[in-house]
C-alpha cells in the first residue's frame, strides 16, 4: 500500500484505516490501474465516508473538471447533497471521486469514461452560459482564380457584371443563389461577400469562378481562404456604455460625438465588438466561427455586470 | 569688451572679442596676436550674454526637424494660446504629434490630415486632463470635416495606443454654458430673460444628471442635451415670463448654435418630467402638459429619486406585472409603483401611456424602429456543405446571348 501511495503523495495523506480499493477517479487513473482494483470490482457494501480524502490539487483540479465535463456533475449532484459532511470537498473532488454512499451502476457506468488522458473541452459549458448564440451576418473571402482576366470582355459577356473602371478597377458580379456579391480583378484575384456562412462563401465562390470560366478563361480555384466574419446578437438588457468605458478602458473607445455605440477590441480572441446601448452586439475580425462565439462567451459575464447598474 | 586670461604673446590681459569679417576672433588688444578664431556660437548673441535659450528658439532645432514638423508644431501651439490652454497642455501635444508624425502611418498622409492630427493631439491632451473640449470645437477651428477629424482620431488612438478617458459631463455643461450670452444684460435680450449663471449652471447640471440616469445620453452626442436641459432649466427659473420663448429664439438670444437633434432630446426630457410629475401627489390633480410640467421642475429636480423609482419600474418587475396582470392575482405586488399598479396593471402588461409605470429603457428600446429582421439560417441553408455540384443551366443564366451582346455592343461606346 504504502509504496504505491508514495508515488504520489499529493493525492493521498497516508491514513492507516483507508480502503485502496477504492476506485480514485483522477486523470492519473492510467498510472495506477495495475495496483488498484478496476472500478468493476467495487464492494458493495461500501460504507466508507470519502470526506477525510484531501482536497484535490489545482493541477488534478482543472484536468479533473474538464475531462469529467459537467454531465458527470449532473449526476452525482443529486448524491451529493446527501452527504452533509464536507461541502467544499465535494465541490471539487466529489466529481472525479464517486460518491460512498450511492455506490450505484452509475458511478462504475461513468468510470470509464474518464479514463482518457486528455482532458475534453466540454461541448455544452458551464452554467454560466449565455445561451444565446450570435448569429453570422457577413463572410469575406478570397480566391485566386490564378490567370489573367479581361474585365471588359466580362461585363460584356455577363449578364450580372457591373463595370466602371473610372470608378472601380474591378468588375463587380452578383449570383442570386447563395445572394453574395463579387469583385473580380483582372489579376485573377476575387472578393466573394455577402454569405451567411463559410460554406456559402465557398460554394458562391466556385460559381463565380465557374461563371468566368464559362466566359473562356483558364480560371482555377487556389488559395480559397475566408478573411473575415460578422456576426450579431442581442443580450435583451440595455447596457450602460459609460460605465463599460470606464472599467475597461484599455479595450474599450466609446465617442458618442462619433459613433453611438463602444468599440471593444478584445485581445483573446482578437476581435471587434460594437456594443450598443440596446443591448445589440456586432462582432468582426473572425477568421474563423470559434472566435466569434467566444468572444462572445467572453462579453457576456461583463455585459451582465452592467445590467442594473441603474 | 573685456575677455579672461592673458595673451601667450605678449602677458598682457586685455583680450577683445572681435569680429574679423563675421569671423568671431579673440584679440590682444596689446599685440594683436589672435588668441582662438571661429568660436562656435550659435547665431544668436544672447548666449554670449549667458542668457539661457530656450531649445525651441535656437536654430538647433529647427535644424533637426522638417519643414513640414516645424509648421505643425506651431499651429498645435497656435491652437492651444486660442484655445486658452495651459503651458502643461501645450508641451504634451507637441510631444504627440512628433510622436505620431514620426509613426509609418502617418509620415505620408496629405497636409490636410497633417493638420488634422494636430487638432486631434490637443483633443487628446485636453481630453486626458479632463478638460471638457468637444470634437465640434476643434472641427470648427480647423475648419475640417468632422468624418474626417473622426477618422483620423481613431487611428491615431491606435496607433499611439493612447487611453483616452470620456467626456465628462459636467465639465462640458459648465464649459458650454461658459458661451451663452444670458447672463449680462445686454441690448437685444428683453429684461426677464437675463439668468444668473450660477443658478443656471447647478439646474442644468441636475437635468443632464437627471437624463444620464434615464437613459437619455447613453449613445447621444453630449452637446444638444446640455442645449435642451439648459433651456428647461432657463424656463423653469422664471416661467411666468419665459414660457412663451421658442427654443429656437433662446438659443438666437444665447448666441449657440442649435443643432437639430435637441429638439427630441427636449421632447424625451419632457415626457420623462411628465412621467414623474404624475406620481407626485399635489400635481396629480393638475393635468400636466408640455408647457405647465416646466414650472414644476424644480419640485421633479428635488424628488427626483423618488419620483423616478415610482415612475419608472425595472424591466424584470414589469414582467412581473405583466404575469400577474395575466393571472388575475392582485396579491402580488411588484417592489415600486403600488398605487400605480391598482389604475395601470389588470388590462394590459405594457403601457405607453401615463398611468402605469413603464419600463426604464433607453428611448431605441420603447420605440422600436420596425426593421425588416433578417430570417434565421434556415435548414436547407445549414446543410450546405460548399462542395456541391454546380449545374451549368444555373451558370447560363448569368451569361448572355449573342444577340444580346450585339445589342449591348452596339448602344455602349466600348
Amino acid at each position: 500500500f504504502k509504496d504505491d501511495l508514495s508515488a504520489s503523495p499529493q493525492l493521498f495523506t497516508p491514513m492507516s484505516p483507508y480502503d485502496v480499493d477504492l476506485p480514485i477517479q483522477t486523470s492519473e487513473d492510467v498510472l495506477f490501474s495495475s495496483q488498484f482494483n478496476q472500478p468493476k470490482e467495487l464492494p458493495t457494501d461500501f460504507s466508507v465516508d470519502l470526506s477525510f480524502l484531501p482536497d484535490i490539487t489545482q493541477d488534478n483540479k482543472e484536468q479533473n473538471l474538464s475531462e469529467d465535463g459537467h454531465e458527470m456533475q449532473k449526476e452525482l449532484d443529486g448524491s451529493i447533497s446527501r452527504n452533509e459532511d464536507s461541502s467544499i470537498f465535494m465541490d471539487e473532488s466529489s466529481l472525479s471521486y464517486p460518491d460512498a454512499t450511492q455506490p450505484s451502476p452509475e458511478a462504475s457506468g461513468v468510470c470509464p469514461h474518464l479514463t482518457p488522458m486528455t482532458p475534453m473541452t466540454p461541448v455544452t459549458p458551464a452554467s454560466e452560459s449565455s445561451g444565446i448564440v450570435p448569429q453570422l451576418q457577413n463572410i469575406v473571402s478570397t480566391v485566386n482564380l490564378a490567370c489573367k482576366l479581361d474585365l471588359k470582355n466580362i461585363a460584356l459577356h455577363a449578364r450580372n457584371a457591373e463595370y466602371n473602371p473610372k470608378r472601380f478597377a474591378a468588375v463587380i458580379m452578383r449570383i442570386r443563389e447563395p445572394r453574395t456579391t463579387a469583385l473580380i480583378f483582372s489579376s485573377g484575384k476575387m472578393v466573394c461577400t455577402g454569405a451567411k456562412s463559410e460554406e456559402q462563401s465557398r460554394l458562391a465562390a466556385r460559381k463565380y469562378a465557374r461563371v468566368v470560366q464559362k466566359l473562356g478563361f483558364p480560371a482555377k480555384f487556389l488559395d480559397f481562404k475566408i478573411q473575415n466574419m460578422v456576426g450579431s446578437c442581442d443580450v435583451r438588457f440595455p447596457i450602460r456604455l459609460e460605465g463599460l468605458v470606464l472599467t475597461h478602458q484599455q479595450f474599450s473607445s466609446y465617442e458618442p460625438e462619433l459613433f453611438p455605440g463602444l468599440i471593444y477590441r478584445m485581445v483573446k480572441p482578437r476581435i471587434v465588438l460594437l456594443i450598443f446601448v440596446s443591448g445589440k452586439v456586432v462582432l468582426t475580425g473572425a477568421k474563423e466561427r470559434s472566435e466569434i462565439y467566444e468572444a462572445f462567451e467572453n462579453i457576456y459575464p461583463i455585459l451582465k455586470g452592467f445590467k442594473k447598474a441603474s | 569688451m573685456a575677455a579672461r586670461g592673458s595673451c601667450p604673446g605678449c602677458g598682457s590681459a586685455s583680450l577683445v572679442e572681435d569680429a574679423h569679417y563675421a569671423q568671431q576672433q579673440l584679440v590682444c588688444a596689446a599685440c594683436g596676436c589672435v588668441l582662438s578664431e571661429g568660436l562656435l556660437t550659435t547665431t544668436y548673441a544672447e548666449e554670449e550674454h549667458l542668457r539661457e535659450v530656450a531649445y525651441s528658439q535656437s536654430t538647433g532645432q529647427k535644424e533637426q526637424l522638417s519643414r513640414c514638423l516645424q509648421r505643425g508644431i506651431r499651429r498645435v501651439q497656435d491652437l492651444c494660446k486660442v484655445l486658452q490652454l495651459p503651458t502643461v497642455f501645450e508641451e504634451t501635444a507637441v510631444s504627440y504629434f512628433q510622436r505620431a508624425l514620426q509613426h509609418p502611418s502617418f509620415h505620408l498622409v496629405s497636409l490636410e490630415k497633417k493638420e488634422l492630427l494636430g487638432g486631434c493631439c490637443v483633443f487628446v491632451t485636453c481630453r486626458q486632463h479632463n478638460w471638457p473640449l468637444t470634437m465640434g470645437t476643434i472641427c470648427s477651428l480647423l475648419y475640417a470635416k468632422q468624418e474626417l477629424f473622426a477618422g483620423v482620431y481613431l487611428s491615431l488612438q491606435k496607433e499611439l495606443g493612447l487611453s483616452v478617458p470620456a467626456l465628462s459631463l459636467g465639465d462640458l455643461v459648465k464649459t458650454h454654458l461658459n458661451s451663452f450670452r444670458l447672463f449680462q444684460h445686454a441690448a437685444d435680450i428683453p429684461a426677464p430673460f437675463v439668468e444668473d449663471k450660477e443658478k443656471m449652471v447647478a439646474r442644468t447640471m441636475q437635468i443632464v444628471e437627471l437624463a444620464s440616469e434615464t437613459w437619455l445620453v447613453t449613445g447621444r452626442h453630449p452637446v444638444p442635451i446640455v442645449t435642451a436641459a439648459a433651456f428647461l432649466s432657463w424656463q423653469s427659473l422664471q416661467p411666468a415670463a419665459r414660457l412663451t420663448c421658442t427654443f429656437a429664439r433662446f438659443c438666437k438670444l444665447a448666441g449657440v448654435d442649435l443643432p437639430p437633434p435637441a429638439h427630441l432630446r427636449l421632447k424625451e426630457l419632457l415626457e420623462i418630467l411628465l412621467r414623474m410629475a404624475s406620481q407626485l401627489a399635489w400635481l396629480r390633480v393638475f393635468n400636466m402638459d408640455k408647457k405647465t410640467v416646466v414650472k414644476h421642475i424644480g419640485d421633479l429636480l428635488q424628488h427626483r429619486i423618488f419620483l423616478l423609482k415610482n415612475a419608472f419600474c425595472l424591466e424584470d418587475e414589469e414582467e412581473q406585472r405583466a404575469v400577474a396582470a395575466g393571472e388575475r392575482s392582485p396579491g402580488s405586488p411588484p417592489a415600486a409603483g403600488g398605487t400605480a399598479q391598482e389604475e395601470g396593471s389588470p388590462s394590459e402588461g405594457k403601457r405607453q401611456r401615463e398611468g402605469g409605470p413603464r419600463p426604464l429603457l433607453p428611448p431605441c428600446l420603447i420605440n422600436p424602429r420596425k426593421r425588416l429582421r433578417t430570417a434565421a439560417p434556415s435548414p436547407s441553408d445549414s446543410a450546405i456543405t460548399g462542395d456541391e455540384p454546380i449545374s451549368d443551366s444555373e451558370i447560363e443564366q448569368y451569361l448572355r446571348g449573342p444577340e444580346e451582346i450585339r445589342a449591348f455592343r452596339k448602344a455602349k461606346a466600348w
